[in-house]
């Protein structure tokens, strides 16, 4: 099952998943199908003009190209999500206003969307991260299961 | 742009460097996989690129501070990551990299100080012997947040404190 991150890097979320059987949905893909692809016009600037045009099927015109354009990253991988484990307050999710907005139209999108979402605060003490793990992996076993019942 | 350039184009990836050169690259079909060796981790990164390369994978393996950087095409380096993890299951994490090994649009030592991914890498680190404490005690636990106490029942209990205190 593809399962969508969020912090879409966090290390820990998309190695617990593979470890899992899932596949991990993280924006390292995305940003791999740019940086190798020759549709690249003018790096280490990452955008290009097709960018904010494709955003606009999730955020309106109003909004500014630069959540539009981070929301083209995040949006195949919200489009192909069938189950999302969001983090709460990662300190490395932290950003401008253009991240944290889009980071906030993330979220808001995986949540509207009908599939099973397991949400987390980031720990800050041991036993809330042996807790967060215990979580994950019990949300990860119940995806398994049912796929599995599915596949009957 | 003639018809051996457009021959270039969708066989290889011709990727602008910004600064008017491009360079040719091979890296179309190829993925890249960090292994990273968490705290408490029984093999040594110089141990772990010596096992790699006794694979004898035809891949490109680069050694970092923090453990490998595994670059090739997905089959090979799965094979390699998934041998890798072996090693020592519940101290090595595998994440996930776009920009292939030494790419001088990320690579630090073209631009200087710290590839942006790094600072997530050591964000991540503190949190890892913790990880691997809970990942050798694997436990089922109830999703379900909790209940919220009813307002009555919430009355009856405070009453009673009140009552026991006096």
């Amino acid at each position: 099952m593809k399962v969508a991150i969020f912090p879409p890097n966090s290390m820990i979320l998309a190695d617990m998943i593979v470890r899992s059987g899932h596949e991990p949905l993280v924006v390292q893909k995305q940003m791999q199908k740019k940086v190798t692809s020759p549709d690249l016009d003018a790096p280490p600037f990452n955008m290009t003009e097709n960018d904010p045009i494709d955003g606009l099927k999730y955020a309106a015109i109003e909004v500014p190209s630069g959540v539009r354009g981070r929301m083209s990253l995040f949006g195949p991988i919200i489009e192909e999500a069938e189950a999302a484990i969001i983090m709460y307050e990662a300190p490395y999710g932290f950003g401008c206003v253009g991240c944290a907005r889009s980071s906030e139209l993330t979220v808001f999108s995986l949540r509207r969307k009908d599939i099973p979402v397991l949400e987390l605060d980031y720990p800050t003490s041991r036993d809330d991260t042996i807790e967060m793990v215990h979580k994950i992996n019990t949300f990860l076993d119940m995806l398994k299961d049912k796929e599995s019942d599915s596949d009957d | 742009m003639s018809e051996k350039d457009k021959d270039i184009d969708s066989e290889f990836c011709h990727i602008p460097m910004g600064d008017g050169t491009y360079r040719d690259s091979d890296q179309k079909d190829k993925i890249t996989r960090m292994i990273i060796l968490g705290p408490g981790c029984s093999v040594s990164s110089k141990e772990l690129l010596n096992f790699l390369h006794m694979l004898e994978l035809p891949i490109n393996i680069r050694l970092t501070c923090y453990g490998a950087n595994l670059n090739g095409y997905p089959d090979l380096v799965m094979e390699a990551v998934e041998k890798a993890r072996e090693l020592d299951p519940n101290h090595i994490f595998i994440k996930f990299r776009g920009f292939p090994p030494g790419d001088p649009r990320r690579c630090r030592a073209k631009r200087g100080g710290a590839r942006e991914g790094f600072h997530q890498i050591e964000a991540e680190y503190k949190l890892l012997p913790d990880v691997s404490v809970a990942l050798e005690n694997p436990r089922h636990v109830d999703l379900n947040p909790p209940k919220k106490v009813e307002l009555d029942e919430f009355i009856d209990i405070v009453n009673e404190y009140d009552k026991n205190k006096k």
